[in-house]
């Protein structure tokens, strides 16, 4: 893996790398130049975009040009028109954002002012998770250097082009990562997705037309257009092309951030950059995108990191954040431990959710504590096939059902095993049925 | 106009509704919790779901209240894909629910209860204990708050957003573990708290008026009007046997109260009681007023029209537009003067539908030719007055029982109200039936005109407002005609 392109982290690495020198001496704001300067129109901007096939970085995988080219037209639909940048990174495993808004936020910046250009928006808000102070701080100063510059506000680099980019800081609800959610929670209100239709490009923050973006889509933008459309086509795969940053996690020797080529295979990530499974021991299981992308056995990790590779063995790419499992691990526990994350954090809307989430986590609990029947695993499939797909409002409930069931696929025995001994065979001692005192949600 | 069809039927569908409007409009029942049709569909109960052909795709399971209609939707409300989705809906919704419905008092006309039985299984699968929350939660006045029995509808919330427009509840928490609750707990205020109890789709909020009052199923619903001010909301009386009026509720009307009615108006059967009324007739004797046969009453009373000259009649606002015109016979036959007694302006006027004139027929009877008069007014006619006739259920109240009771001895006071009044100068007085034992109709003051049904008989021995003055314009018109 010697020979492998980067761009996203290469200039978090070089020190000072959020300050305007620094990013200005790196290239920085060349492409906004281009763009502004170059004679670009906003439709050349997008098809670039589109002929890059960029393809968003949240979770869905929706080609960001494409997402873009639905903003109405302005001659049509004279109406305010936004973006929001969704950075606020809270799937389980995932921490890509947060090194860029930190390390990088220039690029960032300039991503936006790029995306504010070709959809010829009126402002910008980047909604940072509430925990991220410093990526926040960070950020807010990016913005203040630049305005400062005359790369933000009114007539940027002298042109005629404006766009104002504002900072709002989460309040700490996975939810509100949801676009829907994330914009409720922007106006100000409980971060409760909103049903779609309407989409938010034509019924968006405070019901304008708005695109949401996440942090590394955005940041892939100046350069693309600075190397084209073409040079990024050279990376990752025909259907995925790119870099996209792997936050690998679990029981590996060195977990962190890795900038990786779409396509690139599994084991390739974990032996090479993230050096292998702890403790010499063997993998049983991993998460490949977050913990709401279904569970895979260690049989699949040759697997590339792409979007199609990933659904072909009936799981997704998501956020490309990678969550390793070793053979000590218990796959029961690890349902449980993300069962209560969705309890927690469903915003109640839809009766499947709100009930389904909670009966999840009820039910991997007592199963994990050796109370658990045989009806109790048939019962888990029952209620997530309820709960998705495609059946409430957003895709909370699809996050937790599909975990579940790739569960209780790839590792019913562990289930059937945990009911069979009346206990957690992955424990010290086998402990038996353990008292349920220390549960925050009895 | 957008053509769809739903169940194998082509329908007309507003294009601005969601699906589930069309649906309801044309009669297609489409199970539902959260949606409302006088609230903004938010889509979260999953219940309204049907399935859905658009576009050429194939057939897909969507919410009904979050789907807009396009030109040839094929929709399908009853096949097997819907069905298993609403079942499962409804699993999720009974896992927290304690079923208490036998000391429910929603039970009976609960759509909880009503679409378990007709789409749910009989038999539950969850064996974790069900949710603790708060049963008996004080809301203030008028409603009491079941927190375990709530489904998460926010039917209650969005009304006071939306209708009041005054944010009173919110839901608190998150996700399983949230729950309906005021803002800071406070009690709820104003004057439309009760229109949560009927848009609540299960028990979780009664009416501390009618907890433990009435099983749903036994009561006998009459459609009527409200009597409380001038905008005559649409309501149905409900009776518990052969007479007590247990509960008010609002009526779908479009052009009037919508789905709505105010507290004042709900709670008002409170006062049209069967105790304190007076039944059949007294007229004064040698020791006061005495109890006589009704026949007599009436005699005495056509004596006196025909044996004086100045004849002043006093209509209560609460008159229906029936009785109304007889009354107007009789005081055209007799040359009389005819007042309506206007009652003053009420503090709880509002924007939404109290008019701030607490009579409901006023418009009705000054189309009919009573000149409206303020009390201090209408007892000025009536001083000078040889026969006075007050007639009309509050119409004692409305004109001033005290100064009524000093009006000098010489004017002959007949009252023809629902409760008993003595004073000096009462010659006579008959018992009429009030609000809820009458029919006929109120004219609101947009010039609708409301029906009001009798929903309970009157007490015995009291003749009807309208045969009454029957009575005795019949004696007038004869006595005109012998003259």
């Amino acid at each position: 893996m010697s020979a492998r392109e980067t761009y996203l982290l290469d200039r978090c690495k070089l020190e000072d790398s959020h300050t305007l020198a620094v990013y200005r001496a790196n290239g920085g704001y060349k492409a906004l130049e281009k763009v502004l300067k170059g004679g670009m129109g906003w439709a050349e901007v997008i098809e670039e975009v589109k002929a890059s096939g960029l393809r968003g970085r949240g979770g869905a995988g929706f080609p960001t040009g494409l997402k873009w080219s639905f903003m109405p037209d302005p001659a049509k639909d004279p109406r305010t028109r936004y973006m929001a940048v969704n950075a606020d990174e809270s799937e389980p495993g995932t921490c890509k954002d947060r090194v860029l808004l930190r390390e990088d936020p220039h690029g960032l910046v300039e991503g936006c002012l790029i995306a504010a250009y070709a959809m010829r928006l009126d402002a910008v808000y980047i909604y940072v998770r509430g925990e991220y102070r410093k990526p926040y701080d960070r950020v807010q100063a990016a913005i203040d250097e630049a305005r400062a510059a005359g790369l933000v506000g009114a007539n940027v680099m002298g042109t005629d082009f404006s766009c104002e980019i504002h900072m709002h800081k989460g309040a700490g609800a996975y939810i509100c990562g949801e676009e829907t959610g994330l914009m409720e929670s922007l106006e100000g209100k409980r971060g409760h997705p909103r049903p779609k239709p309407p989409f938010p490009a034509g019924f968006g923050l405070w019901g304008q037309p708005t695109t949401v973006n996440n942090v590394e889509s955005i940041f892939n933008v100046p350069f693309i257009l600075d190397r084209g459309a073409q040079w990024f086509r050279s990376l990752g795969t025909e259907a995925s092309p790119g870099n996209f940053l792997c936050g690998i996690s679990g029981h590996v020797a060195k977990p962190g951030v890795y900038e990786v080529a779409l396509g690139t295979p599994a084991r390739q990530i974990l032996d090479e950059l993230a050096g292998g499974v702890w403790k010499g021991r063997q993998l049983k299981a991993w998460f490949p995108g977050g913990s709401s992308t279904g569970l895979l056995p260690a049989s699949l990790i040759d697997t590339p990191m792409d979007h199609d590779s990933i659904k072909g063995i009936g799981s997704m790419f998501g956020t490309g954040a990678m969550i390793m499992l070793d053979e000590t691990a218990c796959t029961v526990r690890a349902s449980q431990v993300l069962a209560r994350f969705y309890d927690h954090e469903s915003c109640g809307q839809c009766s499947q959710c709100r009930e389904g989430t909670q009966w999840l986590h009820q039910i991997f609990r007592r199963i994990e504590e050796g109370r658990g029947t045989m009806a109790d695993i048939d019962n888990l499939e029952r209620l997530a096939r309820g709960m998705a797909p495609g059946k409430t409002i957003c895709a909370l409930a699809d996050a937790a059902a599909i975990p579940t069931l790739a569960a209780l696929k790839h590792f019913r025995h562990e289930l059937v095993e945990h009911v069979e001994r009346g206990c957690c065979p992955f424990k010290k001692g086998g402990a038996s049925a353990a008292p349920a005192a220390a549960e925050v949600h009895a | 106009m957008t053509k769809i069809t739903v169940d194998g039927r082509e329908l007309e569908a507003d294009p601005k509704k969601p699906l589930i409007a069309a649906c309801h409009e044309h009669g297609v029942d489409v199970p539902h919790y959260c949606y409302h049709a006088g609230l903004t569909p938010v889509g979260s109960c999953r219940m309204c779901q049907v399935e859905v052909e658009e576009g050429g795709r194939p057939a897909r399971v969507a919410a009904a209240c979050r789907t807009p209609v396009s030109e040839g939707m094929v929709v399908n409300t009853a096949g097997e894909r819907a069905h298993a989705a609403r079942r499962e809906c409804l699993e999720f919704l009974l896992k927290n629910h304690p079923l208490d419905c036998p000391i429910c008092d929603k039970a009976g006309e609960c759509k909880l209860q009503d679409y378990s039985y007709a789409e749910g299984q009989a038999e539950g699968h969850s064996a974790e204990p069900r949710r603790k929350l708060e049963k008996r939660k004080d809301l203030g006045d008028v409603i009491v708050l079941d927190q375990e029995r709530c489904i998460l509808c926010s039917r209650c919330v969005r009304f006071f957003e939306e209708v009041t427009g005054q944010a009173q509840l919110c839901i608190a928490g998150r996700g399983a573990h949230s729950w309906v609750d005021s803002y800071g707990g406070r009690p709820l205020h104003g004057n439309y708290q009760g229109n949560i109890a009927d848009l609540c789709p299960v028990g979780a909020l009664t009416l501390k008026q009618f907890r433990f009052q009435a099983r749903v199923w036994n009561l006998r619903k009459r459609a009527s009007t409200c009597g409380e001010c001038s905008r005559g909301c649409a309501i149905s009386v409900e009776v518990l046997r052969q007479g007590e009026v247990k509960r008010i509720r609002p009526r779908y009307d479009a052009d009037v109260n919508r789905w709505w009615m105010c507290d004042h108006g709900r709670f008002a059967f409170e006062g049209a009681t069967l105790e304190g009324r007076l039944a059949g007739a007294r007229a004064r004797g040698y020791a006061g007023l005495e109890d006589v046969p009704v026949d007599d009453a009436v005699a005495t009373v056509r004596d006196a029209y025909a044996t004086h000259a100045k004849h002043v009649f006093v209509a209560s606002p609460w008159l229906t537009v029936e009785e109304g015109a007889a009354l107007a016979a009789l005081a055209r036959g007799l040359g009389a003067e005819l007042l309506l007694v206007s009652p003053p302006e009420s503090a709880l006027k509002d924007d939404l539908l109290h008019t701030g004139d607490p009579g409901p027929n006023r418009r009705g009877l000054t189309e009919l030719g009573c000149a409206a008069r303020d009390a201090a007014g209408c007892r000025e006619a009536l001083a000078g007055a040889e026969t006075a006739t007050l007639v009309g259920e509050r119409v004692v109240d409305l004109v001033g029982r005290e100064e009524l009771a000093a009006l000098p001895a010489q004017v002959r006071l007949f009252v023809l109200d629902t409760k008993p009044f003595e004073a000096p100068a009462v010659r006579v007085a008959l018992g009429v039936p009030d609000w809820v034992e009458r029919s006929g109709h109120w004219v609101n003051v947009d010039g609708h005109r409301g029906p009001i049904a009798a929903a309970r008989p009157a007490p015995a021995g009291v003749r009807p407002t309208l045969q009454l003055l029957g009575e005795l314009g019949a004696a007038a018109a004869a006595e005109g005609g012998a003259r």
